[in-house]
């Protein structure tokens, strides 16, 4: 069984800019939204939304440079 | 025969609208958790019957018209401005019936009992040309509001004004990238040029899901880089997604003047940008492409207006003293600018219509008449077609100076168009910018009309391009108090702002003529 597989993840994948990064930033943008909703604003939450926002932009750069 | 008389069979049409309302009867359905979420539970069933009327209106016709022909290039037009306004006048049930719900509780489930502003606000929805207007002016991302303080509206309500300018958002992306992308349209030109393939994929179908894709990426980075630098969890989500949406639907009383805060103010400018830009441009970049950030020439000229406008603005801002501090004038005029020309709508200088100076605002204005780039998420006249005008209208100067038999090629996005090409371009251009501008005067002889003496041309004409431009930002006329006409003349500008006019034209075109029949 190959990611392409599972229904969700396998629809993500060929609509997507076929990028395993980005695909995993769109699965976990609601789980990181969730998490901010249920804990409140603190350390955990603050560091999640940073982290994401970094890979997200760092992502961008590495593609540029690797192209 | 001409392509009036060949719009075709009407059951295309009723079928896609069918499909429309079926589409719109699951946003409904979807938003259903917002007031389960928020325990506002009367609301429930004004949301799941707002859901039924355009669900079982929409079955019926995709059902009885399953077999209509496939629509073809001028049905495209025909859909995309029914189903605009079709979608439009059911996403007002939500306003209408939570307004009514809060007025007569009808199924006694504890409806809020509202005072002072906060029941005025929302009692504004139980007109339904105010319900329409503000669903309108949501599906087409203008932003203008029938509210008196957004802050008071239930969850529900900030949600569904919110969710309707995201998805309009998409909708417009796909319209001018997909639809309704043709020779001459300036969308074709953009994503005709040699340096990559026509549109994201081949098929219109992919090219939409990678919009969304890409769409909701960008909507959880926008949501979270508000909530970072200090927006509360669901102002964050309602301003991301409208942000992005380059709509200017707020959720508080005073838009993001609220928050007095530089820091969200910074932070809104790329979100606005990137809801200026091109998708398939987007779609490049993530794949590592940066080049087409400075090598398209609408990006190319979004960064260049953005930063062009804002210096001006800020110039003027200093120089007429209008802010105590050099910083101000840039934090304002910065923002106020790029909200403008992106045509988001958002505000944060209390004074934009009164305090600033007439140069100021006619720059502001400048931005949203023009509006950034096709295939994005703003309205305006677009900068390529501003682009192809200006060029075009050098490159026929300079025709004199050609000998008659001269065989010359207009470049434009790195592209060489032969003459006739040239011409179907500028064409184009040419009529969907005069037409704007026929449209911008009779809107603004109507409301000079409609409205008492109060206002001066100024603030008229700043109102209407605001209308037309899908912009938001007012100069202080509309509220639910204006006058019914006015109300009408700006849903009217709305709407024809957001499909560009012409799919417009075509519609009522064939609705006079019965084009639609043969």
């Amino acid at each position: 069984m190959t990611p392409d597989d599972i229904p969700v993840l396998g629809a993500l994948r060929r609509v997507g800019p076929d990028d395993r990064v980005f695909d995993l930033l769109l699965l976990t943008g609601p789980l990181v939204v969730a998490c901010i909703a249920l804990l409140g604003r603190g350390p955990v939450t603050g560091g999640l939304a940073v982290v994401y926002l970094l890979v997200l932009v760092g992502r961008v750069a590495y593609n540029a440079t690797a192209a | 025969m001409s392509h009036f008389g060949t719009l075709g069979d009407p059951r295309t049409v009723a079928r896609d609208l069918g499909r429309m309302l079926q589409a719109l009867s699951g946003l409904m359905l979807v938003s259903v958790a917002i007031p389960l979420v928020w325990m506002e539970l009367w609301a429930v069933p004004a949301m799941l019957v707002s859901a039924a009327v355009p669900l079982a209106l929409g079955t019926l016709l995709a059902r009885r018209y399953r077999d209509a022909k496939n629509p073809d290039r001028f049905h495209g037009m025909v859909v995309a401005a029914s189903g605009w306004f079709v979608v439009a006048v059911f996403g007002s049930l939500p306003f209408l019936l939570v307004a009514w719900t809060i007025r007569l509780d009808p199924m006694m489930l504890d409806a809020p009992t509202l005072t002072g502003r906060a029941a005025s606000t929302v009692a504004a929805f139980e007109h339904p040309l105010n319900a329409l207007f503000e669903s309108m002016s949501g599906f087409t991302g203008t932003g203008l509001t029938m509210t008196d303080d957004e802050a008071a509206l239930p969850r529900t309500l900030q949600w569904w004004r919110s969710f309707i300018e995201w998805v309009g958002g998409v909708g417009v992306i796909v319209l001018t990238t997909a639809i309704l992308s043709r020779p001459g349209s300036g969308s074709l030109t953009l994503y005709e040029s040699e340096a990559r393939s026509e549109k994201i994929h081949p098929s219109i179908v992919s090219t939409v899901r990678t919009i969304w894709w890409i769409f909701l990426l960008f909507t959880f980075g926008s949501v979270l880089l508000l909530w970072l630098v200090g927006m509360p969890l669901w102002d964050a989500i309602n301003h991301g997604m409208t942000g992005l949406a380059t709509g200017g639907f707020s959720i508080t009383d005073n838009s993001i003047a609220t928050y007095d805060s530089a820091l969200i103010d910074y932070a809104l400018l790329p979100i606005m940008t990137l809801g200026s830009i091109a998708f398939p441009i987007h779609y490049l970049v993530l794949r590592g492409d940066l080049s087409h950030l400075y090598e398209d020439l609408q990006t190319r000229w979004v960064f260049l207006s953005f930063t062009v406008g804002t210096a001006v603005l800020v110039g003027l801002l200093v120089v007429n003293g209008t802010y105590d501090s050099v910083e101000a004038a840039v934090r304002y005029g910065a923002f106020q600018f790029v909200s403008a020309m992106s045509c988001t709508g958002f505000q944060t200088a209390g004074g934009l219509g009164t305090d600033w100076t007439a140069e100021a605002q006619l720059t502001v204005s400048l931005g949203m008449v023009l509006g950034a780039a096709a295939g994005s998420t703003v309205g305006g006249i677009k900068l390529v077609r501003a682009l192809t005008l200006s060029k075009g209208i050098l490159f026929r100067i300079a025709g004199v100076f050609y000998p008659a038999d001269a065989v010359r090629y207009f470049r434009l996005n790195g592209r060489a168009l032969s003459e006739e090409e040239a011409a179907r371009e500028f064409e184009e251009a040419a009529i969907v910018a005069f037409l704007w501008f026929l449209f911008l005067g009779v809107g603004t002889l109507t409301l000079l009309l409609a409205l008492p003496d109060d206002y001066t041309l100024a603030n008229v004409v700043f109102e209407v391009a605001s209308a037309q431009g899908n912009v938001g930002l007012s100069s202080g006329i509309t509220g639910p108090g204006m006058p019914d006409l006015t109300k009408v003349m700006f849903l009217f500008n709305m709407w024809i702002g957001r499909l560009e006019i012409i799919p417009v034209l075509v519609l009522l075109r064939g609705l006079l003529y019965g084009g639609l029949g043969r």
